[in-house]
């Protein structure tokens, strides 16, 4: 265990050391959440108007769960980029080699995720705050609502590495971005579920990030609600992707 | 708990073989006493590396055994790891770090922290001259002191085994040298078991304690470099003829003492003697009684590649080019 620690706890710090000396980097991660967020949030702003729209701490708190999931997602997927790019340097070859035990590798990139999405999130979080947004929810609500973006955060990463480990190769970016986005912008992005008409409406019924969604909006306007599917879906994305994570390790392993 | 083991290297019929590829290692048997600096020679593409990752345990072997400091490289990875270190020719630096940055990540990695990562990583620094270059990021380090810096993270942990896969390629002779002496040092001071790949005659008759020649992912000679050197390859004699118009002369007497050979001076001809104690005496005299007039005449102590000459048939320069085309590096894994 404890040199699994140690092994996260290095390639994490060199992850985390990178994208914050490192504007290229830095910059974009918090940039393109914030365009998503203004853009929504300024764009969309009155279909508050629309008959049926009932979200009751307004617009930008309901966009706002949606650009944090978002965040949490990407900041994952964006993990499995550094992976890829350090399978073609062959920088990986030096972390198998010095990791007495590679299963920190993977806890070590999980890591560097979350701390790379809670910087973001705390930007966005600010923008809101700044750009008035209500809350309805007390702190259990919030915590509830960054718990669930942090496990969204874990998953997107364990899925990202997954593909990384399996591809080892930068052209493997589409196949860790698309199925993701596809997931978040399948789900209600723009108006409530009830709202959708047609065949969106049908896939975002199934979307198990409509779950995640609706739970976080229940918990920024102070209604909790689908509380305990979307906390078991995404406990269950990670317990999934962790598996994926690990067999793509192995796979790597056995690839040299 | 167990105890220390040694510091040997194992290997009992090492196979890989790559899918849509021939076998890069073909059956290697050897054995590395603690200690020794072992000289894996061979060409490009005749299995080093390979075998180098096998035995560092980045890659499975498809057959065989290997044991490196006692624990098995496939069922023990993470005790082999802990004990060996590695400098390999893929093994990239991290452009955006400086060189004390990547000494940080990897004494983390070993679990050495606070105080004793500052002082291991300057103590290594120092060791290899980067102390002033410590602060760049290594994307501005020449070849060289790339080369020094991945020296000194292989030895951040103190290993009990080294493995350096070609560490000298594109070095100057100063960078080269100093590298030597350092594996030198580390061996003969620290009792470092050193397990070196080269395709440098010079590098493995210098350093190596016993050579390994590998060709096509076969051992085909193993010993210390006098005693393959000695039982393989005879002296070879070249003469310089006074006047080119000699030179078929000179070729007609030499000729009665052993084989022709090429790779010596442009005007000159070359034999290798037909047996070890070639008599330089009995050839000048003939040399004499023809009336030719010789403008140099040398003896040359057989060399590695005489031996690797002898065994494969082919001079070990430039052996691999041919095998080069489909690096080993890039072909898929078969399944085992």
């Amino acid at each position: 265990m404890r040199d699994t620690l140690s092994v996260a706890r290095g390639v994490s710090w060199r992850v985390l050391h990178i994208f914050f000396t490192n504007k290229a980097f830095l910059l974009p991660s918090i940039a393109f959440p914030l365009f998503f967020f203004t853009a929504f949030v300024g764009g969309l702003s009155r279909i508050r108007q629309v008959p049926g729209f009932d979200f009751p701490t307004g617009y930008t708190a309901f966009q706002f769960v949606f650009v944090l999931l978002q965040s949490a997602a990407f900041a994952g997927v964006f993990t499995g980029f550094g992976i890829a790019r350090d399978f073609e340097t062959g920088f990986m070859r030096r972390l198998m080699l010095a990791a007495p035990n590679r299963s920190g590798i993977l806890l070590g990139y999980t890591f560097s995720a979350l701390v790379r999405w809670a910087t973001v999130a705390t930007v966005v979080t600010v923008v809101a705050l700044l750009a008035q947004m209500k809350i309805g929810g007390d702190g259990v609500d919030l915590f509830g609502l960054y718990a669930l973006a942090l496990f969204l955060n874990v998953a997107g990463a364990l899925w990202a590495t997954g593909v990384a480990m399996r591809l080892r190769s930068q052209q493997a970016a589409p196949v860790m971005q698309m199925p993701v986005f596809l997931l978040l912008f399948f789900a209600p992005v723009y108006v409530p579920l009830n709202l959708l008409q047609g065949w969106i409406h049908g896939v975002a019924s199934v979307n198990p990030i409509t779950a995640l969604l609706e739970a976080g909006r229940g918990f920024i306007s102070g209604r909790p609600e689908l509380t305990l599917a979307a906390f078991a879906i995404a406990a269950g994305l990670i317990l999934g992707f962790a598996a994926w994570a690990v067999r793509g390790l192995r796979r790597a392993e056995a690839a040299g | 708990m167990d105890g220390p083991r040694e510091n040997s290297i194992e290997a009992h019929g090492l196979v890989r073989e790559f899918k849509k590829g021939p076998r890069a290692v073909d059956g290697i048997d050897l054995r590395v006493d603690p200690g020794e600096i072992y000289g894996f020679l061979g060409p490009n593409g005749a299995g080093k590396s390979t075998t180098v990752h096998m035995l560092t345990t980045l890659l499975p072997p498809t057959a065989g055994t290997a044991t490196v400091a006692g624990y098995d490289v496939v069922k023990e990875g993470p005790q082999v790891r802990k004990a060996i270190g590695a400098a390999l020719q893929e093994a990239a630096l991290d452009p955006f770090l400086t060189g004390r940055e990547h000494l940080r990540l990897q004494t983390t990695m070993h679990g050495i922290t606070g105080e004793e990562r500052s002082k291991r990583s300057d103590e290594l620094l120092t060791r290899v001259g980067l102390t002033e270059a410590a602060d760049r990021k290594v994307k501005g380090y020449s070849g060289g002191m790339k080369r020094r810096l991945d020296l000194a993270l292989a030895l951040v942990h103190r290993p009990r085994i080294l493995f350096l896969d070609e560490p000298t390629t594109g070095l100057d002779v100063q960078s080269r040298t100093a590298l030597w002496v350092e594996v030198g040092r580390l061996a003969k001071e620290e009792g470092v078991t050193v397990f070196l790949t080269t395709q440098y005659l010079e590098e493995a008759d210098v350093l190596a304690d016993r050579v390994g020649i590998i060709d096509h992912g076969r051992i085909v000679a193993e010993g210390t470099p006098e005693k393959l050197k000695a039982d393989i390859a005879c002296s070879t004699v070249e003469a310089v003829p006074a006047t080119p118009d000699q030179r078929g002369a000179v070729a007609s007497v030499l000729e009665r003492f052993g084989e022709q050979t090429t790779g010596y001076g442009p005007g000159s001809v070359a034999v290798q003697l037909a047996s070890a104690n070639g008599n330089l005496a009995e050839i000048v005299r003939a040399l004499d009684a023809e009336g030719v007039v010789l403008s140099q005449l040398q003896i040359h102590e057989p060399t590695l590649d005489d031996v690797f000459l002898a065994k494969t048939g082919r001079h070990l320069e430039g052996a691999g080019d041919e095998e080069e085309q489909d690096s080993e590096q890039d072909l898929e894994p078969a399944r085992a």
